[in-house]
C-alpha cells in the first residue's frame, strides 16, 4: 500500500496503523529523509516500511512510487492520499489573493486526487483494492480562514462518492476520513499558545484532539480492510464528536 | 423613490443561469449578464467586464451558474488526459473563485449572493466525477465565503437542480448531448418547471426575511435527491 504525504502528522500516524495491521507501507514523501521517523514508526508497529520519493505534483514520481511497489512486492491493495500543500494550514485572503494560491492546494489536493486513482487504477482493479482520501471536516462545513482548503477538501469527497459509483463494478472501494488530530503545526501551538488549544479542545466532547496514530489510523485501516467489504463512497467523521452535524 | 434592485448573472451562454436571466429580464427586472464569452477563469478580465457594466455602482444580487460545459461529457476518469481533467474538473472551481472574487468587489451591503448547481455531487454519478468533484468544491466554497462575509450581512446560498434543468433551463434539448445519468430516485412532486422552482427560491432569498438565511444549500429537484 502507498500512503502519501506520510512524513508527519497524520500521515505519519496512519502510516503507523497499517504498519501494525502488518502492512507493507509505501511511506510516500517529497524529501526521503524526511520519512525515516515514520519508517521507524511502521517498523516498530510490525509493517515494513518502503520508503518512496511521491512529490504528488510531479506525474512521473507518484507513477514510479505505485510501480516500485508493485514490482518489488507482486501488488497493490490500497492507496491512501493524505498529502496537503504546503500553505494547506495558512490563513487565505480569498478577496485578496490569487489563483496562483489556489493552485497550490488545488495541484496537491484535487489534481494529484485525480492523477493517483488513474495510476492505481488497474492494480486496485487486480486485488479489488481501496482508495482512501483523508479530507477534512473543513471540506464539509467550509472554515472561514480557509476557504481554498475547504473547497479541495470537499472537491475530494464529490470525487470520492462519483468515483465509488464508477468503480464499484470493479470492487474497488473509494472512501474518505474527515479527520480531527493533533497536527505539527498544532503541536508547535501546544507550546507557544497553549492557552487557544485548550480552547479548541473543549470544543471537543471527547475533551481533546485526535492522535494521528491511535484515533486516526485504526478507522483509516478499517476503511481500507476487508471488514469494510461493504462500506463505498462514504466519508467517515473522525473527530471526537466535534462536528455532529455533518 | 426606492431604486429597484439589480441582479447581477454569471452564467455560461446556456443552461439555468442564461435562462434566468432571461426570465428575470422579461418580467422587467434590472439585469445585467457577463458576456457568455467571458473567460470565467481570467481574474482581470473578469474584473474589467464587472466594472464595465456595474460602473461605479453595486449590485443587490449575484447569481452564479457556470460549470464548463466539458464537465457534463459523460466519461472514465482513467479515459481522461490531464488537460481533459483540468478543463472539466479545476477549470470551473476557478471560474467559481475568480466569479465569487470579483463579485464581492460590486457587491452592495446586504446582498444576496446565490448560486445554482446540479445535484449530482449529492449523490455522485458514475463517468461524471470531475463534475461531482467540482460543484461539491464549489458549494463549500461558497460555505466559507457566507462566513467571511457575513460581516457585510452579505448572504451567500446555493441552489441545486437536477442535472437535465441545470444543463437545459428553458431550452429545447434538441441539440444539447446529455449525459446518461442513472436514475437514483424518483421525485416526490410532480413534474414542474425547474426554472420556475429556482425563480421562487431566487426571490425568496432577496427578501428581508431571509436576511438570516446564509451558508444554505436549498435543493430544488421536487423530491428526487433528498439529504440525509
Amino acid at each position: 500500500m502507498l500512503v502519501t504525504g506520510a512524513g508527519a502528522g497524520v500521515g505519519r500516524g496512519v502510516s503507523a496503523a497499517f504498519g501494525a495491521a502488518g502492512a507493507i507501507v509505501g511511506i510516500g514523501v517529497r524529501r526521503p529523509e524526511a520519512a525515516e521517523e515514520t519508517a521507524a514508526d511502521v517498523a516498530a508497529a510490525g509493517g515494513t516500511p518502503v520508503i518512496l520519493r511521491c512529490d504528488v505534483t510531479i506525474a512521473e514520481q507518484s507513477a514510479a512510487a505505485i510501480a516500485q511497489l508493485v514490482v518489488d512486492y507482486g501488488r497493490l491493495d490500497a492507496v491512501v492520499h493524505n498529502a496537503v500543500s504546503g500553505r494547506s494550514s495558512e490563513a487565505t485572503d480569498f478577496e485578496n489573493t490569487t489563483l496562483e494560491e489556489w493552485e497550490d492546494h488545488s495541484s496537491v489536493t484535487v489534481r494529484a486526487t485525480w492523477r493517483l486513482a488513474v495510476q492505481a487504477y488497474p492494480h486496485l482493479q487486480k486485488t479489488q483494492g481501496s482508495y482512501l482520501l483523508m479530507s477534512s471536516p473543513a471540506g464539509i462545513e467550509g472554515s472561514e480562514r480557509a476557504p481554498f482548503y475547504s473547497a479541495v477538501k470537499a472537491a475530494q469527497r464529490g470525487f470520492v462518492r462519483a468515483l465509488a459509483r464508477e468503480w464499484g463494478p470493479d470492487h474497488i472501494r473509494v472512501n474518505s476520513v474527515a479527520p480531527l488530530a493533533i497536527s505539527p503545526a498544532l503541536e508547535n501551538m501546544k507550546v507557544l499558545e497553549p492557552e487557544r488549544v485548550k480552547r479548541i479542545e473543549g470544543l471537543v466532547p471527547l475533551g481533546r484532539l485526535g492522535d494521528p496514530e491511535t484515533d486516526i489510523g485504526p478507522p483509516s485501516v478499517f476503511l481500507c480492510s476487508d471488514e469494510a467489504r461493504y462500506v463505498t463512497g462514504q466519508t467517515l467523521v473522525v473527530s471526537g464528536g466535534r462536528f455532529t452535524s455533518l | 423613490m426606492a431604486t429597484a434592485p439589480t441582479t447581477l448573472v454569471i452564467a455560461t451562454k446556456s443552461g439555468i443561469g442564461a435562462s434566468l436571466a432571461k426570465r428575470l429580464r422579461d418580467r422587467g427586472d434590472s439585469v445585467l449578464h457577463t458576456d457568455p464569452s467571458l473567460d470565467l477563469a481570467d481574474a482581470s478580465a473578469v474584473a474589467d467586464s464587472l466594472r464595465s457594466l456595474v460602473g461605479s455602482g453595486t449590485v443587490d444580487r449575484v447569481v452564479l451558474a457556470a460549470i464548463d460545459p466539458s464537465a457534463f461529457r459523460a466519461a472514465p476518469i482513467n479515459s481522461l488526459t490531464e488537460a481533459e481533467w483540468d478543463q472539466a474538473a479545476e477549470y470551473s472551481m476557478r471560474a467559481a473563485f475568480v466569479a465569487l472574487q470579483q463579485a464581492y468587489e460590486v457587491l452592495a451591503d446586504g446582498g444576496r449572493v446565490i448560486l445554482i448547481l446540479p445535484t449530482v455531487a449529492t449523490t455522485g454519478v458514475a463517468d461524471l466525477v470531475p463534475l461531482c468533484t467540482a460543484v461539491e468544491a464549489i458549494r463549500v466554497m461558497a460555505k466559507a465565503v457566507a462566513r467571511r462575509w457575513g460581516a457585510r450581512s452579505i448572504t451567500v446560498n446555493t441552489i441545486e437542480v437536477e442535472l437535465a434543468a441545470f444543463m437545459l433551463g428553458d431550452e429545447d434539448a434538441t441539440d444539447v448531448v446529455m449525459p446518461v445519468v442513472p436514475v437514483l430516485g424518483q421525485s416526490a412532486l410532480p413534474p414542474g418547471s425547474a426554472i420556475d422552482d429556482v425563480l421562487g427560491l431566487v426571490d425568496m432569498l432577496a427578501t428581508p426575511a431571509a436576511g438570516a438565511i446564509t451558508g444554505a444549500l436549498l435543493v430544488a429537484d421536487r423530491g428526487t435527491v433528498m439529504q440525509p
